[in-house]
């Protein structure tokens, strides 16, 4: 009986980044796979780490893979590993639901004050949105407090900048400014974690 | 100590399956991306027949003269040619004859009788031939039309196919003896190639006597290429073997087309080392000459 390998001429050649982005590229699922194997626990930590606990962080991880296996030719080998690229990708994504958080928390709490009585989201959606949220609520707090007052009148109360200046008894031109450079602050609070992350 | 030091959290139960299953219903295993249009038998046999009357019409008389494979100029091979085109004109007017001939020998009279004509006269009659096997195949009008040429049966649409394999490879032939760099299908036709050679895969495997059962998963990377399972050796043997052959799909056809050894396939193995060699030399046992 002749041995596995002895007479062999075709060589075993060790999987690499760019052999497992080129099965993708062709279909091979068990790629995919292989790859979720390997790289899903580093990135489910790096949305973790923006998102703390919860379902938020595996919905990146979903869409990161997804993302992977329908467009497999946007990970370039040439430019880092499988695994730097997937978890840059999970914080950019982390991050991006964090901001899309702030945005609908804002827009939230404008439609309460205008309709006080009235419910727009569903039970599940108040759960699925909680991770995203306590991550906007703590960028928040490392606001200056002159800042953080403005944003939370302004958007998780909802008034004008009429109302924002009258309630913290400064000009109105001051209360736009001050919401201007706490939104900038918050940019930066968010961009610094996905700095600290990488 | 700082986060990154931290060992990654325990991926959640169930996220995996969750993450796959939502990957397949996004994209279908085993198609290339950037997916490639699908292509008619019809008119990747008619591209490869243009790219070989580009290559005809790009040759000096030194170069028709230059020997190319089994003792045939450049001349002779496309006399070859013409005499498989009269053979396929023939097999789908029905004619017996074809069915049961050689190759080779049905073929070497008109690849002789090229040596007393003008290049041009060899060029032009064999490009006339191919166009009236298109035409052929358009009277027919059923691709899915069983037909025997050669000792092969097979429908005509993997007939025509076939035919692209033998046109490109003689192609290069012709190319490779005089110095010109390889040509490569466009992606559609490579990709109807490599779904004729995988799917004739156990053909091939019965060919070269593979006894050891094999569930194959042939990964063909590149424009065209794909994923394809294919199950080889005796259908009634215990206990298959899984393997995995990763390689090129430009490689892998011409493996098929007998241009390239096994060895020189530069595939990624997972699995038996041999038994890959075994899958590898089934797929160039599918070539004619």
């Amino acid at each position: 009986m002749r041995s596995a390998a002895a007479d062999a001429t075709v060589r075993f050649v060790n999987s690499s980044d760019a052999l497992l982005a080129a099965r993708l590229a062709a279909g091979d699922d068990y790629a995919l796979a292989e790859i979720f194997d390997h790289l899903a626990a580093t990135v489910y930590g790096a949305a973790l780490r923006v998102l703390g606990e919860g379902a938020a962080a595996q919905d990146v991880v979903q869409d990161v893979f997804v993302d992977l296996w329908r467009h497999p030719d946007r990970y370039d080998p040439q430019t880092g590993t499988l695994g730097s690229y997937l978890s840059v990708r999970a914080r950019h994504r982390a991050v991006d639901l964090v901001r899309s958080e702030l945005r609908r928390m804002a827009r939230q709490e404008r439609h309460r004050r205008l309709n006080p009585n009235g419910r727009d989201k569903s039970p599940l959606d108040e759960v699925a949105a909680t991770d995203a949220a306590n991550a906007v609520r703590a960028a928040v707090s490392l606001l200056p407090e002159s800042q953080r007052q403005v944003i939370e009148l302004a958007y998780f109360r909802g008034l004008t900048y009429r109302e924002v200046a009258r309630t913290t008894g400064i000009p109105e031109g001051t209360a736009k400014s001050r919401l201007r450079l706490a939104l900038a602050k918050l940019e930066t609070v968010l961009d610094r974690q996905l700095l600290e992350s990488l | 100590m700082t986060a990154r030091a931290q060992p990654p959290p325990a991926v959640p139960g169930g996220l995996r399956e969750r993450v796959l299953a939502a990957s397949r219903q996004a994209r279908a295993a085993g198609i290339g991306v950037p997916e490639v249009p699908p292509a008619a038998p019809t008119d990747a046999f008619s591209a490869a027949a243009s790219a070989m009357y580009r290559l005809l019409c790009s040759l000096s008389e030194a170069d028709w003269r230059v020997l190319v494979i089994r003792g045939l100029d450049a001349q002779c091979l496309i006399g070859h040619l013409i005499g498989v085109e009269k053979d396929m004109h023939r097999c789908l007017a029905g004619d017996a004859a074809v069915a049961r001939a050689d190759h080779v020998r049905s073929t070497q009279a008109e690849a002789l009788r090229q040596r007393a004509r003008p290049a041009e006269a060899t060029r032009e009659e064999w490009y006339q031939a191919a166009c009236r096997t298109i035409a052929l195949v358009a009277e027919l009008g059923d691709l899915d039309a069983g037909v025997v040429l050669h000792g092969v049966p097979l429908p005509v649409r993997d007939l025509l196919v076939a035919r692209v394999f033998e046109l490109w490879t003689h192609e290069n032939d012709i190319r490779a003896a005089t110095g010109r760099p390889a040509s490569v299908p466009d992606p559609p036709s490579l990709r109807l190639m490599a779904a004729l050679a995988t799917a004739y895969l156990p053909f091939g495997a019965a060919l070269v006597g593979m006894r050891d059962p094999v569930g194959a998963r042939l990964v063909l990377t590149g424009p065209g290429g794909g994923t394809w399972d294919v199950l080889l050796g005796p259908a009634e043997a215990p206990g298959r073997t899984s393997l995995r052959i990763v390689t090129d799909v430009v490689r892998f056809c011409r493996l098929v087309g007998n241009r390239v050894a096994p060895a020189d396939v530069q595939a990624q193995v997972s699995g038996d080392p041999w038994l890959a060699e075994s899958v590898l030399a089934a797929a160039a046992a599918l070539a004619l000459d």
